[in-house]
């Protein structure tokens, strides 16, 4: 694969987080190239949300490293490179005084230099972002008087703005219509194949996707990979080879 | 209106009203969107340590007040990053702190008589040339500072985690922005008093967020109820002798009012 010759973007050697002698995540190694789409499934509290803030830089590793574009993570800068839509996104504070437009400009904040305002090329990322995620009909209304699936589509289109290389999305579906779910990954899918942006995301409901997603992690406080879903969705030849047990998928898929 | 503008004190005591309801309002928006509502009192009660030890030790009462206010936002900041404390507790437990503080030291100095209580209610009497110029030299790099950076400490109000992956420095904002409110509240203590000045910084926002309209439609009207509660609220207090800081506090609290019933859900 062509891709491998790139840097990863993400590089995890051996990760290890613990919270007051309470092991979340385990001796966890892998890495992730341009053009992926991985899916990250797994109980709650196994400790996806919180690979997802390591990779962020909002917690740090207990133990091992982790490389961002071949930069140890305190050395990195470019976070304009990452696009980020947190779980509780559809969630906004119905009062906040923010337009459509207003909360898709802050996408452009991580690449502004002091003392200037919106240059052109930053009123044209926006307006892409908006075209893209086809909010740009409600671009003057307030955030907080749309439904769910405007709203999440909003916050993509924030962090589409900063023209990331990855996307990385936190059960991004809570609280929205089954509807708006399947446009959603319609959407994810052509960013994916169109853009070649890069997408990670957590999920509970991986039926829905597995016919596009290229590959998928189970974290349980371990990780289980599992290099081709559409094949061999049970990984039970991946976790011989990684020597992790993988019984999570299989659990998983019955639970819903 | 023109007739009060001939004396020298309200013209000062109105570039100074002015300024402090730019600055009020401006940072007052960052202030409530982040629930932070309450330190503006504690700040203001800090302020008044400040204004106790200049009055007792014979310094400049505002540059004091300026110097104690921005100990005290520092001194919440580490209490609250550093410690197992809930942050409103925290703000409590200062608000009275320093107001206890402040009397004892005013007592023991003997100081205990009318200037303190202009500054605790505000007096546009007594607002001097050097606390104008006080009041314009630091106000300008605060305001300097929250024109600069009105973008990010809008993104960390509507999601701190967000801007911090987006590349922000979260942290070493919100430590300028309570080091300005401090600077902002202690200015503004003499102008409007110390029991007075949250009001001023908090309600012009809550009155201009029921209207819903963007961030920076927001934080215009917002500045518009300030300028006018101000204006109008010393010139009521000109003509009816009545104290400056209470008179804008109930102007401001009636816009508040007529704004809550106009956009009623």
């Amino acid at each position: 694969m062509s891709l491998k010759f790139k840097l990863p973007i993400f590089d995890v050697e051996n990760v290890s987080f613990s919270v007051r002698s309470q092991t979340i995540l385990q001796n966890i190694s892998f890495q992730i190239f341009h053009g992926e789409y991985i899916a990250i499934i797994g109980p709650n509290g196994g400790g996806k949300t919180t690979l997802i803030r390591l990779l962020l830089g909002l917690e740090k590793p207990t133990s091992g490293t982790i490389r961002i574009f071949g930069k140890k993570l305190n050395n990195f800068k470019e976070w304009y490179k990452i696009g980020y839509v947190p779980q509780r996104a559809a969630h906004v504070d119905a009062n906040f005084p923010a337009t459509v437009e207003d909360i898709v400009k802050m996408g452009r904040i991580a690449k502004r230099k002091l003392f200037s305002s919106m240059s052109q090329e930053d009123k044209e990322m926006v307006h892409d972002a908006m075209l893209k995620m086809d909010i740009l009909d409600l671009k003057d209304k307030m955030v907080g008087t749309l439904s769910g699936g405007q709203r999440q589509r909003v916050m993509i289109a924030r962090a589409l703005a900063s023209s990331p290389e990855i996307l990385i999305l936190d059960e991004p579906n809570t609280g929205v219509d089954v509807k708006s779910q399947q446009r959603f990954y319609k959407l994810l899918a052509k960013l994916n194949k169109e853009e070649g942006i890069t997408i990670l995301f957590i999920t509970h409901d991986i039926g829905v996707i597995a016919d596009d997603i290229g590959r998928l992690f189970t974290i349980n406080q371990k990780a289980t990979i599992c290099n081709d879903p559409k094949k061999e969705l049970s990984c039970e030849d991946m976790s011989e080879l990684y020597g992790i047990e993988a019984h999570l998928i299989h659990n998983h898929r019955h639970e819903h | 209106m023109l007739e009060m503008l001939e004396y020298d004190f309200m013209q000062r005591a109105l570039i100074a009203g002015i300024f402090i309801a730019t600055l009020a309002s401006l940072s007052g928006t960052f202030v409530v969107l982040r629930r932070y509502s309450l330190i503006s009192e504690t700040l203001a009660h800090s302020a008044l340590v400040g204004v106790a030890v200049g009055l007792v030790a014979g310094y400049n009462p505002m540059w004091m007040a300026v110097v104690i206010a921005i100990l005290s936002a520092w001194l919440i900041e580490y209490l609250r990053s550093s410690f197992a404390l809930y942050s409103d507790a925290v703000l409590a437990i200062l608000l009275s702190g320093s107001l206890a503080l402040a009397v004892i030291i005013v007592s023991l100095g003997g100081a205990f008589n009318n200037s303190l209580f202009s500054y605790l209610f505000g007096s546009i009497l007594s607002v001097s040339d050097n606390d104008v110029l006080t009041i314009v030299i630091f106000g300008s790099l605060s305001l300097l500072f929250l024109l600069l950076f009105s973008k990010e400490l809008y993104f960390i109000a509507y999601d701190e985690e967000v801007a911090k992956t987006s590349g922000v420095k979260v942290n070493f904002l919100n430590f300028l922005l309570v080091t300005v409110v401090a600077i902002i509240i202690a200015l503004s203590i003499r102008v409007v008093g110390s029991l007075l000045i949250g009001a001023l910084m908090v309600i012009p926002t809550v009155a201009a967020l029921q209207y819903r309209v963007g961030f920076k439609n927001t934080m215009l009207i917002s500045l518009f109820f300030a300028l006018f509660s101000v204006i109008f609220g010393m010139t009521l207090s000109y003509y009816f002798s009545l104290p400056s800081g209470a008179t804008i506090v109930l102007c401001v609290i009636t816009i508040f009012i007529i704004s809550l019933l106009m956009n009623k859900r």
